[in-house]
């Protein structure tokens, strides 16, 4: 546990808080403008990942892991796939082929505002990636923090022993 | 009731009282199994009447390919259905009494209800891959019922044998059936013959029709590929005197009598089915002589027959073709009865091996008789359907000029066939050899007596009167001869008028069933001494045989796909992926080759050999661009000069670095943005994979040998036509309206300002799609072994090995 | 213009192949990441490098200009960079799989696929009855210093 402790700069543990939620709110910015800015669903969902990665090496990649919308980066994948799957379907509606973006004007009293499906569309790629690629990363993260506890194990000859048994009885 | 008897050692294994899993059929169940092919029997024989041929009946299948659902009742067809439901009769009869009380009786029924399904299907079929398809049914239902006694390893080498033999000979058929659609432009068989004759022997359609010849050789046993028949005999004998006798291996003939009026015109298709036919005919009839057990003397015969029927078919004329009509109902009408005798010898007296056999008319009076009326057929005596059969080939032999091959190997035929007819007929039963190593024979159960007498008997009552029989000859005869032969006055040529007729030469035809006759008794008499001087002879060529080759074959594809895959699949992955680069670099280098009009010129028209392509012109480089690209090409540099591994995913990161600044400078953004956020977290990724290899004791890289002149060889090559297809690609002028509607239609239809991201998600939008799944697919796919990794923790733990 | 950006597609596919025929696994991943880069590269630059403007519509314009940046192999490259880097991850992950298993990270040593043949024709019967010296049961020898 001490050497874990030294590990880790705790410096960074304390400023990761803050930061993460900034990167997150950056990369919903750069979401959002993507339509007329440069920017779009990739490009923040990446951005998330950052922001993801970050807190895994700060805090370790189950904490990571629970941060996550749904705690889970298989489902959160799996979400945005579903919601950019989901945004092609009104098209069918005004008899239009799949995927064929709808777009309205929403009044609000004030102002208008302008929705369309190519908004979901695009968050879904944003999920879908900052799920998959942070995914990727926390597991690799998560190896090596497993690897962690090992220089603890003692009994190494013995273990791998019984490793290797229990993978003859496998086959 | 056979139960009692001892006949264990016959090729009908299985016998009643041997414990096998199954049920015995009733009496009931068996006779609504022989319904069947009486049923159709007595439907053909009503049609035959009520309808005019030929009938056809077609509906669109593979509508796309231009394949029709068709089938033609014509006079062939009339003539194969009337064997395979007549016969079938019979042997579903038979097939009762033999297996009485056999576990698997009711696959053995099962089994040749498909296979009769499937003839049916293949001599009506109107479509050459309708033709096919039952054609393959027949050699899998066939693999099956030759196979039926498979706990006997005999048993399944020879079905394995029929089966490869003749499916490789359908392979053959089938491409040259796609050869033949091809050339023709429709797969209907009744247009193929009605275009053929007009038709130009291009080397396709040469190599079309030696390919279905090679199917219908493989199907019908002829040489080379006549082993196959008489190892077949592992079947139980119903299934030999149907398949292997009656139907089955006539397949072959009916196929090449079916398209002889489309080819039969072609010189080498009448020598080469004279000469095969006559060589199958001879030699078949010789390797009769090495066996003592009777089914496969029978079986030789009837190798020796198919070849008769082949040669018929070759020779032109209207003779030979109303002569393969009566003889293939000639000899369904006597073979077929001689082996359901053999199967009753074997089965009552308890074995085949003709040494062993003797004087069995006292104890199987009934089964002697139909032998006799059968064999009586097979010599050929007058008064008999056989001599019927003899006398159209005698006289289609007599109009033609024949080979010396031909006459040589019919003339072998023909007397050892009245051999054959005496061993079969008078040995066993009218002989005494052999009598005393008898058991108490009985006569068989009426089930396994009623068949061949009856069949046996029809054969000589067609031979007393064929004119029973001669409006299905005739017909069959009309439908094996060329459409359109009407004479000049435009009045129809009747070639058939005279078919069956004895004819009036009495002399020559008496000279000549005589000198057979008596060849074929000296055969007969002299068939021990015979036997024992060929078989000694011909052992020593054995090796030399068809048989020895297929055993040489089958063990040789084993070995050399060992050999091959051992190559190919090495388990070396160093050596993959030189293989892999290279052919990545002969593609490409190969494009630029032939782009450049280097290579190949000619091969390629059109756009692609332009011939002469160009590098790009040099253009000063903008400064920002120049830099990034240097540190693209110092990173990559050095990532190739380090060994240790942190560096070098360092260096690596820094061209994923350049590559985002060149980005940014080339007015991409987004791209710059996003090559440098996945750069990042290449970055740390990498590094906590190389943490992890460090606890796992592998804390330095592995080194190459210092000369590996083909990486280096594979690397410059990739790297070079890369490289190069991406100069010359940029030396031409670019296509811009793509970019261009992708730039004016932006905002009017996607209210969007960000053109790269407009494509993204609108413009292309089921791309992306489909891209962001095969993102999360990747990471799916990674899930189990992430888990499986975090699994294993609790009893890893290995020391650093040093 | 397009020499510079040559040379350096050209020294990284390079160094990326030569990496990705290695014996040692993880250089082989790296040389993949590398040859992905340098196809990246070339697929961008193949739609002309010749502005420094974004491919961006100013506000209140209806079409892009001329001089802007060719935003067609932008989109392409795009969706190209994170999936090559989904699968470099993939990749990454089956090297730790393998080293810890394996006990291995040479390539040379690893056999489990195809291990070496024990009879003229049959398939080795297992990894254990073929090859006395397999990964699993016997130290490496060469390779580590």
């Amino acid at each position: 546990m001490k050497r874990r402790m030294n590990a880790r700069v705790v410096v960074l543990e304390t400023v990761v808080a803050p930061l993460y939620w900034i990167i997150l709110a950056a990369s919903v910015w750069i979401l959002l403008r993507g339509h007329n800015e440069p920017g779009g669903g990739f490009i923040g969902g990446l951005v998330a990942v950052g922001a993801t990665v970050l807190w895994g090496a700060a805090r370790g990649p189950s904490s990571a892991r629970h941060k996550l919308p749904f705690g889970d980066p298989v489902l959160l994948a799996a979400v945005g796939v579903l919601a950019s799957a989901v945004s092609g379907i009104p098209a069918w509606f005004v008899g239009a082929s799949y995927l064929t973006h709808q777009s309205f004007m929403l009044p609000l009293g004030f102002t208008e505002l302008w929705v369309s499906t190519v908004m979901l569309f695009d968050a879904g790629v944003y999920l879908c990636v900052w799920g998959a690629v942070s995914g990727f990363g926390l597991g690799l993260l998560a190896i090596d923090d497993d690897a962690g506890d090992e220089g603890a194990d003692a009994a190494a000859p013995r273990a791998r022993a019984t490793t290797k048994a229990a993978r003859r009885a496998r086959r | 009731m056979a139960g009692t008897h001892d006949h264990s050692s016959g090729g009908h294994g299985g016998a009643p009282g041997v414990a096998l899993r199954g049920h015995a059929m009733g009496l009931a169940s068996r006779a609504a199994f022989t319904l069947l092919p009486a049923a159709a029997l007595a439907l053909l024989l009503w049609a035959l009447g009520a309808f005019e041929l030929p009938q056809v009946w077609r509906t669109p299948w593979v509508p796309s390919l231009g394949i029709d659902l068709a089938f033609r009742l014509d006079g062939l067809s009339a003539l194969m259905l009337l064997l395979i439901t007549g016969v079938g009769t019979g042997v579903f009869i038979y097939a009762g009494g033999y297996l009485a009380g056999h576990p698997h009786q009711r696959r053995l029924y099962g089994a040749l209800t498909a296979f009769m399904l499937a003839m049916i299907g293949c001599v009506t079929a109107d479509d050459l891959f309708v033709l096919f398809l039952f054609w393959e049914m027949t050699s899998l239902t066939s693999f099956l019922l030759v196979g039926f006694n498979h706990h006997d390893q005999q048993s399944r080498k020879s079905a394995q044998q029929a089966l490869l033999v003749t499916g490789s000979g359908g392979l053959a058929m089938f491409a040259g059936f796609v050869l033949l659609a091809q050339a023709f432009g429709t797969s209907s068989i009744s247009a193929i013959i009605a275009a053929a004759p007009a038709a130009e022997a291009t080397p396709a359609l040469t190599a079309a029709v030696a390919l279905v010849l090679v199917g219908a050789f493989t199907k019908s046993a002829q040489v080379p590929f006549h082993f196959w028949l008489p190892n077949a005999m592992a079947a139980p004998t119903p299934v030999s005197a149907y398949l292997h006798s009656a139907t089955m291996v006539k397949l072959g003939v009916y196929l090449v009598a079916r398209l002889d009026p489309a080819f039969g015109a072609w010189d080498w298709w009448q020598w080469t089915l004279q000469a095969v036919g006559a060589l199958t005919a001879g030699w078949a009839m010789v390797l009769a002589l090495r066996e003592r057990d009777l089914k496969r003397i029978l079986a030789w015969s009837t190798v020796a027959t198919l070849g008769t029927l082949v040669l018929l078919v070759g020779l032109p004329g209207a003779g030979a073709t109303a002569a393969v009509a009566a003889l293939l109902l000639a000899h369904a009408l006597y073979k077929a009865p001689l082996f359901f005798v053999a199967g009753n010898v074997d089965h009552e007296a308890g074995t085949r091996i003709i040494d062993r056999l003797g004087n069995l008319r006292r104890a199987m009076p009934w089964t002697a008789t139909a032998a006799l009326l059968a064999g009586l057929s097979m010599a050929g005596i007058p008064l008999t359907f056989g001599f019927v059969a003899k006398d159209a080939i005698n006289s289609a032999k007599a109009a033609e000029q024949l080979l010396p091959l031909v006459q040589i190997g019919y003339g072998v035929f023909g007397a050892i066939a009245v051999a054959v007819a005496g061993v079969a007929a008078i040995r066993i039963f009218w002989s005494h050899r052999g009598m005393k190593e008898l058991p108490k024979a009985h006569e068989a159960p009426i089930a396994l007596v009623l068949p061949p007498l009856v069949l046996a008997l029809a054969g000589v009552v067609l031979g007393a009167v064929p004119s029973i029989a001669r409006p299905l000859v005739v017909a069959a005869a009309e439908a094996m001869w060329p459409i359109g032969t009407t004479g000049v006055a435009g009045a129809l040529e009747r070639p058939f008028d005279h078919v069956l007729e004895p004819s009036f030469d009495i002399a020559s035809m008496v000279g000549m069933l005589a000198v057979t006759l008596v060849v074929g008794a000296v055969v007969y008499f002299f068939w021990d001494p015979l036997h024992r001087a060929f078989d000694r002879v011909a052992g020593r060529l054995d090796w030399l045989g068809s048989a020895a080759h297929y055993a040489r074959i089958l063990k040789a594809i084993p070995r050399s796909a060992a050999f091959f895959t051992r190559g190919l699949q090495h388990g070396r992955l160093p050596s993959y992926s030189v293989a892999l680069l290279l052919a990545a670099a002969a593609f490409l280098g190969g494009a630029i080759l032939v782009g450049g009009g280097l290579l190949g010129a000619g091969m390629f028209d059109g756009a692609f050999a332009g011939g002469g392509l160009a590098l790009p012109a040099w253009t000063p480089p903008s400064v920002a661009i120049t830099g990034a690209c240097l540190l693209i090409t110092l990173g990559a540099l050095l990532a190739g000069v380090f060994e240790q591994r942190l560096a070098m995913i360092l260096c690596a990161g820094i061209v994923g670095f350049g590559s985002a600044l060149l980005f940014l400078f080339a007015g991409a953004p987004d791209v710059a943005f996003t090559q440098f956020t996945v750069e990042t977290v290449f970055v740390i990724v990498a590094a906590s994979v190389l943490l992890k290899l460090k606890r796992l004791g592998r804390t330095t890289s592995i080194r190459d040998p210092r000369n590996r002149p083909g990486a280096l060889l594979a690397a410059l090559a990739f790297a070079t036509a890369a490289t190069l297809v991406f100069l010359v690609t940029g030396a031409d002028p670019i296509d811009p309206s793509l970019s261009a509607y992708f730039s004016e239609r932006s905002v009017p239809d996607a209210n969007g300002r960000n053109v790269v991201n407009v494509i993204l998600v609108d413009f292309r939008a089921l791309d992306t799609l489909g891209e962001s799944t095969v993102v999360m697919l990747s990471f799916l796919a990674t899930a189990p072994v992430l888990f499986s990794l975090r699994l294993a923790r609790g009893s890893r733990g290995k020391e650093p090995k040093r | 213009m397009i020499w510079v950006i040559a040379l350096a597609v050209w020294t990284t596919l390079l160094v990326g192949a030569r990496l990705a025929m290695s014996r040692d696994l993880f250089r082989v991943v790296v040389g993949l990441a590398l040859i992905s880069s340098g196809i990246v590269l070339m697929l961008f630059s193949s739609g002309r490098v010749s502005s420094a403007e974004p491919a961006v519509i100013a506000a209140g314009e209806k079409v892009l200009p001329a001089t802007a940046a060719n935003p067609l192999p932008q989109a392409l490259v795009l969706t190209a960079i994170v999936i090559g880097f989904a699968l470099i991850c993939f990749a990454f992950i089956l090297v730790v799989r393998v080293v810890r298993d394996a006990e291995t990270d040479d390539a040379e040593d690893l056999r489990y696929a195809e291990p070496a043949p024990t009879h003229a024709v049959e398939p080795p019967a297992s990894p254990e009855g073929c090859d006395p010296r397999h990964p699993l049961d016997e130290p490496r020898t060469g390779g580590h210093p």
